[in-house]
């Protein structure tokens, strides 16, 4: 038991901090007041310098891979990561990303499918992949604050994976998870900065212990997240995997709800960032199936079928 | 980043496990059933923990000087430590006097802080001691001791500078409870018989060498106690197991393929998951020698919630149950779900601490 980063990793982390440090990913509020930036520039460079790869290196693995998903959703631009960095080195085959994700042919718009050059379908016993090519991708106008696309899934030319859909799915668990305790965590410290500044009744409103309470309870959760998906990270059991969703889906909500409130009117504007983490939660809590969904698998895993 | 035990670690675990499975009474359930601080359990304990001594599970973790093993952290954590900090300050006299018995599981301490107005803010404790050549009197009164009816000794918090002396005139004393002047009474609770205590100081005198460090020191001393308490027993896992038999009477039953109660059984059982790493950060920092931040403040927290969840499942579910002898493990887990959540430190004081050093959140005016 060592609950610390090692070297490999702490180097690793060290160095995509001070890529995401950048103004790059700082937020702007977008082009005719859009809902979401992606951060194509930024995207880019972090594919350049190979962090994606982080899961295949022995020293890094999987447990990198999902705090670099954790970091990168904290923040305000999207960008690509989850599937990137967890399921893109397990594939068995090269797959151009970014990469988008539908799981049992889910109907709807997908996440990343605007920006997407390939599309993993994961169903019950196979995983396929499909290439996307120029123009097939219709974008979808959406509140959630990702690109969001719909395809007509039956006209790509599919190739099945020789994996395992029960690892990939598990992969995609452990992804899931660190992306939305990624985005909560940054929606966090967004309120943070907030509360400690904004003055009201002549001191700052994070010195109500009203507002210190729920902050304090919603960063306690957020940590719980992260560990309990690195964790899940490294066993890649479907157990843990199913734990660490199942429990970051359930606060979502709530925690979201509480650092609304705590930015009064000034968080339902476009010029400030909040929504873009709010509105990413939103989709994520139910990805999946949500949090009952996941309960669900956790309870078989542990206690038995019914 | 590991989240796997070593080798050394499961072995140790088999061997507790083993262990308990040859020496615990086929009656535990019972004894377990009373709080710690009654007759059964006591009883139990003076003849268990000698047990455990001779195996060499009871302070594994205590300097090898003090009989101990010198053990690393993750090995002991199970253990209430506080004890320990009579190693860390106490004289060599106050060494030599208190811990072998200490170590061998004979003694049983209890822990004079509370006071009836000085509870979450106990800086503002009053009972007094005055030093009077060789001796300090002592004056006051104490409350929600636990054992206190049973202990041979208390670890006792009094100040020495005046009764407004707030921290820094904060002294510990180690005082045997046999001294004239001292009073208990038990305080009838939820929690079972003889467990919470209030203990009364009428010119107690006690000789200047009772004291462990310096006037003004005391505070120093029990932050680290407390630190340790804060997570010194791994409540969780009491939850964890908890929620399997819950899980397993549900499943005898024929009622655990609802999903409903799946569900929940899944979430109080991710609650208590969350606390348990939670709490192995604290016990990491410490095996790697990092000094503690805020990491117990929010295991704290996490375990309370856990303690809640699992409990709220069992009465919902099995509310037939906290009413029969078969399971009073349900029913005494619930009395202690409650108590989690105030001794040691209440939980709002947990979030105070985590607000203002950990997301660096303004005081008040
Ligand atoms: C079973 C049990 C065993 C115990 N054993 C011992 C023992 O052996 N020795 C000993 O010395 N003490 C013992 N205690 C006492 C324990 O440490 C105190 O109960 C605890 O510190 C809280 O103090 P209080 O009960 O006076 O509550 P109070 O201080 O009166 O507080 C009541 C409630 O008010 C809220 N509150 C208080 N302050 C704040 C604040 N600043 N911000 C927000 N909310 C606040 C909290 O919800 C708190 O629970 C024991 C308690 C229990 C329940």
């Amino acid at each position: 038991m060592r609950l610390d980063y090692n070297e490999d990793q702490t180097t690793f982390l060290t160095f995509l901090g001070q890529m995401l440090a950048s103004s790059e990913a700082e937020f702007r509020a977008a082009e005719d007041w859009g809902r979401y930036e992606y951060g194509a520039a930024l995207d880019a460079r972090l594919e350049e310098n190979g962090f994606f790869d982080a899961a295949a290196e022995e020293e890094l693995g999987t447990v990198a891979a999902a705090a670099m998903t954790y970091e990168v959703a904290q923040k305000p631009v999207a960008i690509e990561c989850g599937a990137s960095s967890l399921l893109r080195p397990f594939l068995g085959r090269e797959a151009p990303r970014p990469l988008a994700v539908v799981l049992d042919d889910a109907p709807g718009a997908i996440r990343y499918l605007p920006v997407a050059r390939t599309l993993i379908s994961v169903s019950d016993k196979t995983v396929r992949v499909a290439e996307l090519t120029e123009g097939s991708v219709s974008e979808v106008e959406s509140l959630y604050a990702y690109p969001m696309g719909t395809v007509d899934r039956k006209a790509l030319s599919w190739s099945e994976l020789d994996v395992a859909s029960d690892r990939v799915r598990v992969l995609w668990r452990v992804a899931t998870a660190a992306e939305l305790a990624g985005v909560l965590k940054g929606a966090l410290e967004s309120v943070l900065a907030y509360v400690r500044e904004r003055q009201q009744f002549g001191r700052p409103l994070g010195s109500f212990q009203a507002v210190q309470h729920r902050l304090s309870i919603n960063a306690i959760e957020i940590e719980a997240s992260r560990m309990l998906l690195l964790k899940a990270a490294q066993s890649l059991s479907a157990e843990d995997a199913a734990l660490a969703l199942g429990y970051v889906q359930k606060i979502a909500s709530r925690v979201g709800y509480d650092f609304h409130q705590f930015m009064g009117a000034m968080g339902l504007t476009l010029e400030h960032p909040l929504h873009r983490w709010t509105y990413r939660a939103r989709l994520l809590r139910a990805d999946q199936g949500g949090s009952s969904s996941a309960s669900l698998a956790y309870a078989s895993e542990r206690w038995g079928a019914p | 980043m590991d989240f796997n035990w070593t080798h050394q670690d499961s072995a140790y675990r088999q061997r507790i496990r083993d262990f308990l499975q040859s020496e615990l009474p086929a009656n535990w359930a019972d004894i377990a059933r009373f709080g710690p601080g009654s007759e059964e359990q006591t009883e139990f304990s003076l003849q268990f923990c000698p047990k455990l001594a001779d195996a060499g599970l009871l302070i594994p973790h205590w300097p090898e000087q003090w009989g101990g093993a010198a053990r690393p952290p993750w090995e002991h954590f199970i253990l209430g430590e506080e004890m320990w900090r009579v190693g860390e300050f106490g004289s060599d006299e106050q060494k030599r006097q208190y811990i072998p018995e200490m170590a061998s599981g004979k003694a049983i301490w209890c822990q004079g802080f509370s006071e009836p107005n000085a509870g979450s803010d106990l800086a503002s404790l009053r009972t007094r001691a005055v030093r009077e050549g060789d001796n300090y009197v002592i004056n006051g009164q104490k409350i929600w001791t636990s054992y206190a009816a049973l202990a041979g000794q208390c670890f006792l918090l009094a100040q020495t500078d005046g009764p407004d002396g707030g921290r820094s005139g904060i002294a510990i004393f180690l005082v045997p409870m046999d001294t004239p002047g001292i009073e208990v009474r038990a305080i009838p609770s939820l929690i079972g018989h003889g467990d919470i205590h209030e203990v009364f100081f009428t010119d107690v005198c006690v000789p200047a060498s009772s004291r462990l460090g310096e006037e003004g020191e005391g505070w120093n001393i029990i932050s680290y106690a407390l630190a340790n308490e804060r997570v010194g027993i791994p409540r969780y896992e009491m939850g964890t197991a908890e929620l399997d038999r819950m899980v397993a009477e549900l499943k005898s039953r024929g009622s655990f393929s609802d999903s409903v109660v799946r569900a929940r059984a899944a979430e109080a059982a991710a609650a208590c998951e969350a606390a348990r790493l939670l709490v192995y950060r604290v016990v990491d920092g410490r095996a790697r020698n990092v000094p503690p931040a805020n990491e117990a403040n929010l295991a704290r927290y996490a375990v309370v919630t856990a303690e809640h969840l699992v409990t709220d499942f069992g009465m919902d579910f099995l509310p037939d149950s906290f009413s029969e002898r078969s399971h009073l493990s349900f029913l005494s887990h619930h009395e202690r779900a409650i108590v989690t959540g105030i001794a040691a430190g209440a939980a709002e004081i947990q979030l105070n601490l985590v607000a203002r050093r950990e997301l660096d959140l303004p005081r008040g005016s």
